[in-house]
């Protein structure tokens, strides 16, 4: 959408559809690391394409949110503030341990810390924790879906009182202990506990979006100014704890601007007149950068893997062997150039940085020919031809936000030149994703990728897995379910901690995955990072694998 | 006189009030989505959705829920569907932006088509005349939106001449105000310049030729005397109608693309963001707040006429 | 001011006024031949008409082209592939995503005008975007024209009850913000088409921008013909056809319509102007044109973010859409100096 603003919204979107990012691309140089360096204090201004979601953590669920309001907010849990692999370790935050998980790990307890403080001096309760969940169930928050395995939290929401109790979460605010109880185990739950959405906030924050007045928390920010759609301010906050591997930041003020132009964003960082620009800069003019200002721009490739969803559900999808020409057929490198060469053409689902994720059967050992070379167009076409659908119509699914449109057309002929008579149909960005995950659409093939929530293998895979069909908002737009592959997550699922034997199992399923040709990826997402002149490019500039760009790692020159 | 303004406002409200309807029924009943889906975000779940639905009362009849989003537009409290920020909010502060666009622009527009125009009557049938008619009718061929863009990156980005769009309040700096707007400005003037002019040359050439201009003549009065005193006023009058019923028609929409071209974020670009998400509160809002400025200018410019008009006058 | 030379007067009768009427070739010749001549006589608007003539010849030879010269289709994406320019490869879509420029004759004809972000050839698309456009600027105006008739001689005509509705209706269309009005109901129509009774329209069928844009222009083109009926109403030619008992309906069709006809003809070419104009605007907003189908507008809206790196994809739609319409408002404005006998001073060489 275009549109409208549309046009400036190109970037922005590509930003909404992603979630975390991971870091860890094997080509690119990790030219800044974290902390020492560079001086204290010190104000900035930094510029978005729009405004995040939201600016409370009850509710915010896209980058754009979660870059600051992972500076303001901090939860039970949280993750190791380093680059690369490092930085998706989990540590405890606001609790004095990482979880003790029993009763075959359906019980999580944790203790807080004691002495812990708001960002207004207010002390923090154990009972806190409670409040902040049921704000993001009472406030039907987009992640409430990973808190309803609690018990009780479905009936909460349906009861639809704010003040009720959730059974599954007790406190005790004298002894500063939490207890979590599940209704079944879930491997994923102390990634869950670090996502923003469960980071602590006052026991009194009302049951509405904060934005405008977003409540205090425990971080090393604190916003003082949110205009929605105009600016908001961070500035540091004086009762941060220390917390090991959580260093305070070294800024004093953060300014950011909403500049709905990327263009105007980005000649403003050249200028110096902003420091940093949260998107990339816009393909017009990211040749420039690249050329002249490459001292303070680098690229990195995130945890998200760019894909096309076949349902297997309907012809001529229904047929592996056309799935596998499909992914022998398409034209990697040919859809890396639209995305101005922002993605890393690769065959694995799970993407760089994720536990599980298959280096080789990425490029080197790609079942289906080097990602990086044109695809052997001659091959699918005879399997299409062998497998009797040659000629068939197929309507490729995409949606405008800029460039799945592009993509879509480009997949459409692709499918052409495959043997199919292959139409796109583009949707509406905020209507697409409903529109191929209801059956009755009867999509047969499209667009789709996904950015990281948090780096555990099962975020990725639910996309892939039987157990997790539905008939409207189904996620699983293939309807992909492959017995092993479905068994293979559930088990999985159950290990508390992913230790290297758990990822490797999590790899096979992966290369299963790939190797049965369920789905047809192409690529990892690249993002990027601009500073301005004055900001200390070579170190402090860390790039966090969950929260993307890390403030709290910036200082000045 | 009286009677007839009181019947042109109440024309004027049942015409926003079909419109508000009109928008509703749009929405409602073509398919487009639901919206509480959009709303419930990236993994919705049948309770999260239901939650929502009530809240909202999306499953209310549909009268129910016109009614209770009117109320909300006249209490203030209608909210975006997909931001949650309230509507009205974003209006106010889109208003004084695109009213600097229009305005500025419409004056722009008539001072630079006055000149045009005249000065094409008075060199009717020669080269000027003929040149000016033939730019005249190259502006009102251009789309604004891609004119706009390329003025925006020749002149503002790689010239450096102007600002690459953007806006500044007028209190913080009024001549930075100014210098961003030229291009703006300039962009939606060129279609409404060559409209203008041309219409001001065919009136003052058929005022010219009118008895009373002859008259005036012979009487002795100089040439520039009978073109501003005679020729130029009776030319102005249906040209200054159609300028309140197009300036209404631009804050009421044309001013949606340069807005968009130009970053102005004002009302018309908070319309067309809203528009392409089919976010439908902000859409009813802008709609009637578009509706509400053509149906003014329209009233206000009827009632001037019938002011003027002896026969309405006096009944 | 040009007005006839007086003739001198003389004491001659009438033979020497038929004489004279010879010599000057006026021959008592209808509005309609009058009006032609004088169009003939404008040298410019018939350029500008021939030029539109051109355009419109263009890109219905566009399957020519594309098969012949550039050896491609509109939707045909050639990513990945290379042209020879010189001797030497070149990218037709750069790894940066960059698209090649024009080519003019360099690589055979083939992308003349460069290629698009997808690689497609931008001169066919631009051939069969203009089919498109103009399609729909002509159905559109068809439309409005048939509509506005109806409305307006029903409204100026019959007055009364049916007067006070139709106007209270085009009031509200015209109120109604055309953009948005258009943007809401091609966003909403491209989701899922139309489905009106037994018509079944697809969601990227050219229809349906076809009947936005018709309708939208209703009001502009009504009022005007409402105003001519109703003056038209009073002559005595429709006294007197009423007088011989003639039913409002054949005095519709027989007297007012035809001395509407005029106005509707200056009318229709300025509409398909605008309708052109329009559907550019609904396109670079993602509510027109519905992608992979080119249009002028469609074209306009993927190049105006690229106008730095490859300037010519915004540029070759916009110039082609300004010299069509252009052509077409010199044209329209050529047709009513011509028609209207008050046109004091025209084009003429």
């Amino acid at each position: 959408m275009a549109m409208l603003g549309r046009r400036a919204l190109v970037l922005l979107v590509a930003c909404l559809s992603m979630f975390v990012i991971g870091a860890c691309g094997g080509d690119d140089d990790d030219g800044a690391t974290g902390g020492g360096g560079g001086k204290e204090g010190g104000s900035v201004t930094m510029a978005e394409t729009s405004q995040p979601d939201y600016m409370d953590p009850a509710l915010s669920y896209t980058v754009n949110g979660w870059e600051p309001l992972s500076t303001v907010y901090t939860g039970l849990i949280a993750y190791k503030r380093s680059e690369g692999q490092e930085g998706s370790e989990l540590i405890p935050g606001l609790a004095e341990d990482l979880p003790k998980v029993s009763k075959g790990g359906t019980v999580y307890q944790l203790t807080l810390r004691e002495g812990l403080k708001y960002s207004d001096g207010s002390p923090v309760k154990a009972s806190d924790f409670e409040h902040t969940i049921q704000r993001v169930l009472n406030l039907e928050s987009g992640g409430s879906a990973f808190f309803l395995g609690i018990k009780g939290a479905e009936d909460y929401v349906k009861k639809g009182n704010a003040e009720a109790d959730i059974p599954g979460i007790e406190s005790d605010d004298k002894a500063g202990t939490i207890t979590i109880t599940l209704n079944g185990p879930d491997g994923t739950f102390s990634n869950v506990l670090a996502m923003p959405f469960a980071a602590l906030v006052p026991g009194d924050t009302p049951f509405k979006n904060m934005t405008k007045d977003p409540p205090p928390g425990v971080g090393q920010f604190k916003v003082t100014e949110s205009v929605p759609n105009r600016q908001f301010v961070l500035e540091k906050n004086k009762f941060f704890p220390d917390i090991p591997d959580d260093p305070p930041a070294h800024l004093d003020k953060i300014t950011a601007l909403i500049v709905k132009n990327p263009q105007k964003q980005a000649q403003d960082v050249i200028s110096g007149k902003l420091d940093y620009m949260q998107d990339p800069p816009p393909a017009d003019i990211k040749p420039e950068v690249k050329a002249k200002y490459s001292d303070r721009y680098q690229e990195l490739t995130t945890a998200s893997t760019y894909y096309f969803f076949m349902n297997t559900r309907v012809p001529p999808f229904d047929d592996p062997k056309v799935r596998e020409a499909v992914n022998w057929g398409i034209d990697k490198p040919g859809l890396a150039r639209i995305f101005a060469g922002e993605t890393t053409p690769g065959c694995s689902f799970l993407p760089p940085g994720m536990p599980g994720f298959d280096e080789d059967i990425d490029v080197k050992d790609c079942p289906f020919g080097d990602p990086n070379k044109p695809p052997d167009l001659e091959k699918a076409r005879q399997m299409i031809k062998d497998a009797g659908v040659a000629g068939m119509d197929v309507t490729v699914w995409s949606n405008n936000d800029d460039p799945s449109d592009k993509v879509g057309e480009a997949y459409a002929d692709m499918l052409s030149k495959m043997g199919f008579n292959a139409k796109p149909k583009i949707l509406d960005g905020g209507v697409y994703f409903q529109t191929i995950g209801n059956q009755k659409t009867k999509a047969q093939t499209g667009f789709a990728n996904w950015f990281q929530d948090f780096p555990h293998p099962k975020n990725f895979m639910f996309l892939v897995d039987g157990a997790s069909i539905q008939p409207t908002n189904n996620q699983n737009y293939g309807n992909v379910d492959d017995p092993e592959i479905t068994k293979g997550i559930a088990e999985l699922n159950k290990e508390p901690k992913i230790t290297p034997e758990v990822a490797d199992k999590w790899k096979d399923l992966n290369d299963k995955l790939v190797e049965r040709a369920w789905i047809a990826p192409y690529g990892h997402r690249k993002l990027a990072t601009f500073f301005s002149e004055r900001m200390d490019f070579d170190n402090c500039a860390r790039f966090h694998p969950v929260w993307n760009n890390d403030y709290t790692s910036w200082c000045l020159k | 006189m009286g009677r007839f303004i009181v019947r042109r406002v109440l024309q004027m409200g049942f015409v926003m009030f079909a419109v508000s309807l009109l928008t509703f029924f749009i929405f409602n009943v073509i398919p487009n989505g639901d919206p509480a889906v959009r709303m419930a975000g990236r993994q919705p779940t049948e309770t999260q959705i239901e939650a929502i639905r009530k809240e909202w009362g999306f499953n209310d009849n549909i009268f129910v829920q016109y009614f209770t989003m009117m109320k909300k537009v006249f209490t203030g409290d209608l909210v975006s569907y997909f931001t949650q920020l309230p509507v009205g909010d974003e209006i106010v502060k889109g208003l004084p932006r695109t009213l600097s666009l229009a305005i500025g622009a419409a004056l722009l527009w008539m001072f630079v088509a006055i000149c045009f125009g005249l000065y094409s009557a008075m060199r009717a049938g020669k080269f000027a005349d003929r040149f000016l008619t033939i730019i005249a009718l190259i502006g009102i061929s251009m789309p604004v939106f891609w004119i706009g863009a390329l003025m925006n990156y020749y002149l503002g980005y790689k010239a450096g001449l102007f600002p690459n769009g953007g806006y500044v309040e007028f209190s913080k700096d009024p001549i930075d105000w100014a210098y961003h707007l030229i291009l703006p400005w300039t962009a939606l003037a060129i279609l409404f310049i060559g409209f203008y002019s041309r219409v001001l040359r065919s009136n003052v050439l058929d005022t010219i030729n009118e008895d009373y201009v002859r008259t005036a003549r012979a009487k002795g009065l100089t040439e520039r005397q009978i073109m501003v005193r005679h020729v130029l006023r009776n030319s102005l009058i249906p040209i200054v109608t159609l300028w309140g019923l197009d300036f209404g028609a631009v804050v009421g929409g044309g001013a949606i693309l340069t807005e968009t071209v130009f970053d102005l974020q004002g009302v018309g670009q908070y319309a067309a963001d809203a528009v392409g998400q089919l976010d439908v509160p902000p859409v009813l809002a802008t709609t009637l707040f578009a509706a509400f400025f053509i149906v003014l200018l329209n009233a206000v410019v009827d009632i001037v006429y019938a002011y003027l008009d002896p026969r309405i006058r006096l009944q | 001011m040009a007005t006839e030379p007086a003739t001198e007067t003389t004491l001659q009768g009438p033979a020497a006024w038929e004489a004279e009427a010879e010599r000057e070739h006026v021959h008592g010749l209808g509005p309609w031949k009058l009006g032609l001549r004088r169009l003939r006589r404008n040298k410019i608007a018939l350029l500008f008409g021939f030029l539109f003539i051109l355009l419109v010849a263009a890109c219905i030879a566009a399957p020519l082209w594309a098969d012949k010269v550039a050896k491609t289709t509109a939707n045909a994406n050639h990513l990945s592939d290379t042209i020879t320019v010189d001797g030497k490869e070149k990218n037709v879509v750069g790894l940066d995503g960059v698209p090649v420029g024009p080519q003019w004759w360099k690589a055979d004809g083939k992308f003349f005008l460069g290629a698009d972000r997808n690689g497609r050839d931008i001169m066919v698309r631009l051939l069969y975007g203009g089919r498109n456009s103009l399609e729909i600027g002509v159905v559109a105006a068809v439309i409005t024209t048939i509509l506005s008739i109806i409305l307006g001689l029903v409204a100026g005509y019959f007055r009364g009850p049916a007067d006070v509705v139709i106007r209270a209706l085009l009031d509200v269309m015209w109120s109604f913000p055309v953009i948005i009005l258009g943007v809401a109901l091609g966003v909403a129509l491209a989701l899922g088409g139309l489905k009106l009774g037994p018509i079944k329209l697809a969601g990227d069928s050219l229809a349906i921008p076809i009947f936005i844009i018709g309708l939208v222009y209703v009001p502009y083109m009504a009022r005007p013909v409402r105003g001519q009926v109703l003056s038209l109403r009073e002559k005595e030619f429709v006294e007197a056809a009423r007088a011989q008992g003639a039913g409002p309906i054949r005095i519709m069709f027989t007297e007012v319509l035809p001395n509407l006809a005029s106005t509707m003809i200056v009318f229709f070419t300025l509409l398909i102007a605008n309708a052109i104009l329009l559907e550019a605007a609904l396109s670079f907003l993602g509510a027109g044109v519905q992608p992979p189908s080119p249009s002028w507008g469609t074209m306009i809206d993927e190049g105006v973010d690229r106008i730095a790196t490859a300037p010519h994809l915004a540029v070759v739609p916009g110039v082609m859409l300004v010299l069509t319409v252009l052509s077409l408002n010199v044209f329209g404005d050529g047709v009513r100096d011509a028609l209207d006998p008050r046109a004091k001073v025209r084009l003429e060489r």
